[in-house]
């Protein structure tokens, strides 16, 4: 296997400085926690008390926030308080220092002259500003320090915006750059692209043109703020924050500042006219509205009701209207250049105002893009990992027809009709896209520019893909059917080749299809493999089982056939558990049910940081039945201790009876749903290398299937009976129904061993066999029905 | 009347500080040596008294395992240095299980067979849990329904209590701020003096740097649960825990008893004895009862127990000059004592459980230190008082001594 982390004998990182316990400084550290790096927060020494004041109230303040920056609350630990006071030593000890105090370039030149003598001289030195130039940062960094100097630009909150902007400087060492790009991508599991020293860099620049834009054209052409939002949001492949929520997310403060970051230091753009703070915005900041931090920005709640600010009378009105009908059907137009044909040619207001979003930052993308990014992969990816955009700005136009698009915008230039005179470049015109199978298109060298190929990027496997780019090869066939396909990578990095088992359905959900190629995988594995992954090219894992097929056998009371399915169910989690060569599960994204019940199955799971796993089985009126309780009752019984069953199994038990989904993969380790031998990796585009490398060392220790366990206790009738005592007081507190009671009860009697008493030996046939009984119990009540029809119908659980 | 040969006096009553559970000051400090120390600092009280006339030690404790398990009563009395030819027994009863303790050692003073007995109470929450180390229940109670509330956690009887007695949220907040105004004007006022025995608690703390063990110690003298920031706001903005605001849930963190460590024992003895060694009664041990009631409102038993005790003490409810009415529970003691009518003024002067804390097996015993100083710092000798608690799985009792 290559040796992949540092390019060229570059000093890894190990431990890390972060200068300044502010919301960024301080949310950097706890993802460098999260990512089990040793880092000493600094920040001034606090007038009284412990000198460490500041920093240790910011460390407090991580445990409080939301989203949670600590993948659990422990991983605070590994962030040690310090002050520039009497620490400054310590910075010796770092290979990275992250600098994110305040905005200010004086402060910034003071702090980084302090720092400057206990440096290590192999230490990077990073800034993470937003607004300011790196270049003329670096003028005031000592020069000895200044080769190892550049800029980094995490995205708030940054353990979840997976962007991460690198700017190098005149006087930066290319190994310097690819060190940290390294580190970031797969250590911190971020995306990575490296912008130019331009202000706002590439995702604020165009992010916040679009922005202010779309504020432009929503007045100009009459449409409403909550219209905006629902016409910017997911009906054009953006976030259901679309456009002024994100601002009140962000914090209106916050998008004022990068205005005027723009206002100020932008003044040769030919679009510097658009770029100041409404008036009415500045308002809503003069008045303390800053957006969802202050609980009122240019949304605000009361009560249940949704208000929005009305900028021309300066007062909150009802908000929640929709666009109009005429025009969402224009948006469901399946072909892009049609789509777009038919917005243009529409003379419906807000048709005609998305067309002018659209071509404006289009027009203005296609100006910028030789000054602000060394290619237009690296704007669609900052767009879209910065401003979770499904497809980026360059991407989309291509998809619409580039030429056509080029005239169009063209057109209206000369019309008069854009927000700039500014002709487009003569780049446009000559070409057919900017995304090709060589690379994409920079404008700056006028040629297409082929990937990264630093050896950190071996480790994706199928990487993010833009439109244009040569599709993946997901390699050679090894057996198919309707819901699954077993493949064959088509490069090994090393070692045998592992064969990937990946699910073709709506959300990965198990059905009957999904079964018979999961059990033929595994006949197929043991024959010909080393082992077997379980991945597939996008989250979700899975979302469990696939209650739509239930439907027909449901429908006509074909209840024998569900139990046929609920007992292949089970075949195929005890064929993965004791299957001769290794199954190893690779999740990412949610890891619901039989999802889950898989992944307990496995070998070993590889897991991405973000997986969020859990047997909700509940929430649709049953019980796990994939062998979920079984798995619980058995480690239960390895785990206790001077026979106290109960003891471990109670949290178990509570974890499947409350539907608890792990909020991180470090938190679903905790739980129980993955072990601690399970391995969680930084960058989900890894996992699928990282999972195979599982199958090769498992594979290479000489692969041991688990032998049945021929005997073990359970918890009995007293253990039942306990658990039933915590319901009873749920119950009559008013906290659970009396369904739920009864769900929980069965649970309580499938995992305890059925009516036996406490301690007596059963195997896992005899809990399979009370998880189908007590699962088909349920399925057969009204209330069950009710659940898996209102999940279906509305995708969100029904208590009942 | 019962019948009896001769009288029991209390001639010695103290108690630890409560500590507040489980990150209080004395949540290292192992029940069995806390007993220790207020055997030790009873017996201090007496010093005529030869430790080897004492015939056994009687205490309470309501969850009897772990570092409270192994008999602690006998442990406790080695510990304290008592001569091992004194006994010990370790009873429960729950929460009364500590005036259950006095109970029984004046009974074997009034029987005639035994002259100095000692009763006490011990219990640390900080290191056995309500429900002990492995809550265990078996499937019988759910077979008939009036059994089903043995599973029912004691706020949830609260809930049931406040429920059927009409006990509102407010009146509850009320009653536990002047449980807290009580409690914090007693300890300013030097009220709990004579009854507490400070304690000297040694910490043993790692120094990672240096490698060495560094130990200190702080003298613990006054209860740590009473609380000067305590407000009816703040009170009203805590969540009802037990039951859901469809129910109505009105029993919260606030208006409950504190989990608590602490400890007491009292000095009981003959007249024979206290002629012998010319020793001053505090009080007369008059008459304990216990009642059952329904396990789902267990905490209105003290209504069915109180005027029990009363009718075998021959006495009226106004002859009480003091009653320590335990509050587990504000609504159930609000229910207890609008049902009886009690005479607010005299129930719990100096606050309750619900300021005080309440160590479970302890608090009787520490209570009856409280009644007996309480009302001779009132100058009331010859005047009654009472101890009376109600009991998980549904019982009261109480029990009444006369001070001299």
């Amino acid at each position: 296997m290559t040796a992949v982390l540092s390019p060229k004998g570059a000093a890894p990182i190990r431990r890390v400085a972060v200068l300044g316990a502010g919301v960024m400084g301080a949310q950097i550290a706890a993802h460098l926690a999260n990512a089990s790096i040793p880092t000493i927060l600094f920040d001034l020494p606090a007038p009284q008390g412990d000198p460490n004041g500041i920093v240790l109230k910011a460390l407090d303040n991580l445990k409080k926030l939301k989203p949670a920056p600590l993948m659990s609350a422990g991983r605070v630990d590994a962030i040690e308080a310090a002050n520039y006071g009497s620490d400054l030593a310590r910075l010796a000890e770092c290979d990275l220092v992250i600098e994110a105090i305040a905005e200010r370039l004086d402060w910034k030149a003071d702090l980084y002259a302090k720092i400057a003598p206990h440096l290590a001289p192999h230490a990077i030195l990073a800034t993470n500003t937003s607004g300011l130039s790196i270049e003329s940062l670096a003028a005031s960094v000592p020069a000895e320090v200044r080769p190892r100097f550049c800029g980094i630009h995490f995205f708030n909150p940054p353990r979840y915006m997976y962007l991460v902007e690198l700017i190098a400087t005149q006087g930066s060492q290319a190994d310097t750059l690819d060190a940290l790009e390294s580190f970031l991508t797969m250590r911190l599991g971020k995306g990575v692209v490296r912008a130019k020293d331009t202000p706002n860099f590439i995702a604020n620049r165009i992010g916040v043109f679009s922005m202010l834009a779309t504020i432009h054209h929503a007045q100009a052409f009459g449409i409403r703020f909550d219209v905006v939002d629902d016409l910017t949001g997911p009906r054009l492949g953006r976030p259901k924050s679309a456009t002024f929520r994100t601002a009140d997310v962000v914090g209106l403060d916050t998008f004022a500042h990068v205005v005027k970051t723009m206002t100020d230091t932008l003044g040769n753009d030919p679009w510097h006219g658009l770029f100041k703070t409404p008036d009415w915005l500045q308002g809503l900041i003069a008045n303390g509205g800053l957006g969802q931090k202050t609980k009122a920005g240019i949304y605000k709640k009361n009560g249940k009701e949704l208000l929005m600010l009305d900028p021309s009378a300066g007062e909150y009105i009802p908000a929640g209207q929709k666009a109009s009908d005429a025009v969402k059907a224009l948006l469901k137009i399946e072909d892009p250049a049609a789509r777009l044909a038919a917005l243009r040619a529409s003379e419906l207001p807000e048709a005609q105002f998305l067309w002018a979003c659209l071509r404006d930052v289009w027009h203005y993308i296609a100006v910028q893009l030789a000054d602000i990014a060394d290619n237009a992969r690296d704007v669609d990816f900052a767009i879209r990992w910065g401003f979770g955009w499904q497809q980026g700005p360059f991407e989309m136009w291509q998809a619409a027809g580039w030429q056509a698009v080029a005239a169009a915008i063209a057109a209206d230039i000369s019309a008069g009709k854009t927000l700039s005179a500014t002709p487009l470049p003569a780049w446009v015109m000559q070409r057919e896209g900017v995304h090709a199978a060589g690379g994409s298109y920079s404008a700056a060298e006028n040629t297409l520019q082929a990937r990264s190929n630093l050896p950190v990027y071996q480790r994706q496997l199928y990487p993010p893909r833009l439109l244009g780019e040569a599709a993946p090869d997901y390699g050679q066939t090894l057996y198919e059917n309707d819901s699954v396909r077993m493949w064959l990578p088509p490069t090994a990095t090393g070692g045998q080749d592992v064969p990937v088992l990946s699910f073709k359905t709506k959300a990965h959900c198990i059905g009957a299809g999904v079964l018979a190629g999961v059990q033929e995988a595994i006949k197929l594995a043991e024959q010909y493999h080393p082992g077997l992954v379980i991945w597939h090219p996008e989250a979700p894992f899975s979302v469990g089982a696939d209650l739509l097929s239930m439907g027909p056998a449901f429908m006509t009371g074909d209840f024998a056939a569900i139990e046929h399915m609920v007992a292949e169910f089970q075949a195929t989690s005890q064929a993965i558990k004791y299957a001769k060569v290794p199954v190893v599960g690779a999740a990412q994204g949610y890891a619901f049910g039989g999802g889950c019940e898989f992944l307990m199955h496995c070998a070993r799971v590889v897991a991405h940081v973000e997986t969020y796993i859990g047997l909700v089985e509940v929430g649709v009126g049953l019980l796990p039945a994939g062998g979920g309780c079984k798995e619980f009752a058995q480690r239960a019984a390895k785990l206790a201790r001077n026979g106290n069953i109960l003891e471990t199994l109670k949290d178990f038990y509570l974890a499947m009876a409350t539907a608890k989904v792990g909020t991180s993969a470090e938190e679903g380790q905790q739980i129980g749903y993955l072990r601690e031998s399970d391995i969680v990796v930084m960058n989900a585009n890894e996992l699928l290398y990282v999972a195979q490398a599982q199958v090769r060392a498992l594979a290479a220790s000489g692969y041991r299937a688990p032998l049945p366990p021929k005997a073990f206790p359970v918890a009995g009738r007293s253990g039942a009976a306990t658990i039933r005592g915590q319901l009873v007081n749920m119950l009559e507190g008013g906290f659970i129904s009396k369904y739920d009671f009864h769900i929980g009860m069965q649970i309580a009697e499938v995992v305890t061993g059925g009516d036996v008493e406490a301690g007596t030996l059963v195997n896992e046939d005899w809990i399979l066999k009370l998880e189908r009984e007590r699962f088909m119990g349920l399925l057969k009540k009204g209330k069950t029905q009710e659940r898996i029809m209102h999940m279906i119908e509305f995708n969100k659980p029904l208590r009942n | 009347m019962s019948k009896q040969i001769q009288e029991a006096y209390v001639v010695a009553a103290v108690r630890s500080p409560v500590g507040k559970a489980p990150r209080g000051m004395l949540k290292n400090v192992r029940p069995d040596d806390l007993l220790a120390h207020v055997i030790r600092a009873a017996m201090a009280k007496v010093p005529a008294l030869d430790p080897a006339r004492v015939e056994d030690v009687v205490v309470g404790c309501a969850m009897p395992e772990g570092e409270q398990g192994m008999n602690v009563a006998r442990i406790g009395a080695l510990l304290a240095g008592l001569p091992n030819t004194v006994g010990g027994i370790t009873i429960n009863r729950f929460c009364s299980s500590g005036i259950n303790a006095l109970a029984l050692a004046a009974d074997k003073i009034r029987l005639g067979e035994a002259d100095v007995m000692i009763a006490a109470g011990t219990e640390s929450m900080s290191m056995v849990p309500m429900g002990g180390n492995k809550l265990s229940l078996g499937s019988s109670i759910y077979e008939r329904d009036e059994n089903v509330a043995i599973a029912y956690g004691m706020g949830l009887t609260a809930e049931k209590v406040a429920t059927q007695w009409g006990i509102s949220r407010e009146d509850q907040d009320a009653f536990a701020l002047a449980s807290h105004t009580r409690a914090l004007a007693a300890t300013a006022n030097g009220a709990f003096a004579d009854e507490i025995a400070p304690l000297e608690v040694t910490y043993r703390v790692p120094n990672l740097a240096t490698g060495e063990v560094e130990t200190f110690t702080k003298v613990l003298s006054a209860d740590e649960g009473p609380r000067a920031d305590t407000s009816l706001e703040g009170l009203g903005k805590l969540k009802p825990v037990f039951a859901s605001p469809q129910k109505n849930g009105s029993v919260t963190a606030g208006n409950s008893s504190q989990m608590s460590d602490g400890a007491a024992a009292l000095i009981v003895v003959s007249e024979k004895i206290l002629k012998e060694y010319n020793l001053t009664p505090l009080a007369r041990y008059v008459t304990f009862a216990v009642k059952g009631v329904p396990p789902e409102i267990m905490g209105i038993g003290p209504k069915e127990a109180i005027p029990a005790a009363l009718k075998l003490a021959g006495l009226q409810q106004d002859q009480l000059e003091w009653i320590e009415l335990n509050e587990a529970f504000a609504a159930q003691a609000l229910a207890v004592s609008r049902d009886l009518g009690l005479d607010m003024s005299k129930v719990n002067p100096n606050g309750g459980a619900i300021a005080l804390g309440h160590p479970l097996g302890a608090t009787g015993a520490i209570r009856a230190a409280t009644l007996i100083h309480g009302l001779r710092r009132q100058g009331k000798a010859g005047s009654y008082g009472m101890v009376t608690m109600c009991i998980g799985t549904g019982m009261g009792a109480a029990g009444i001594l006369q001070v001299l």
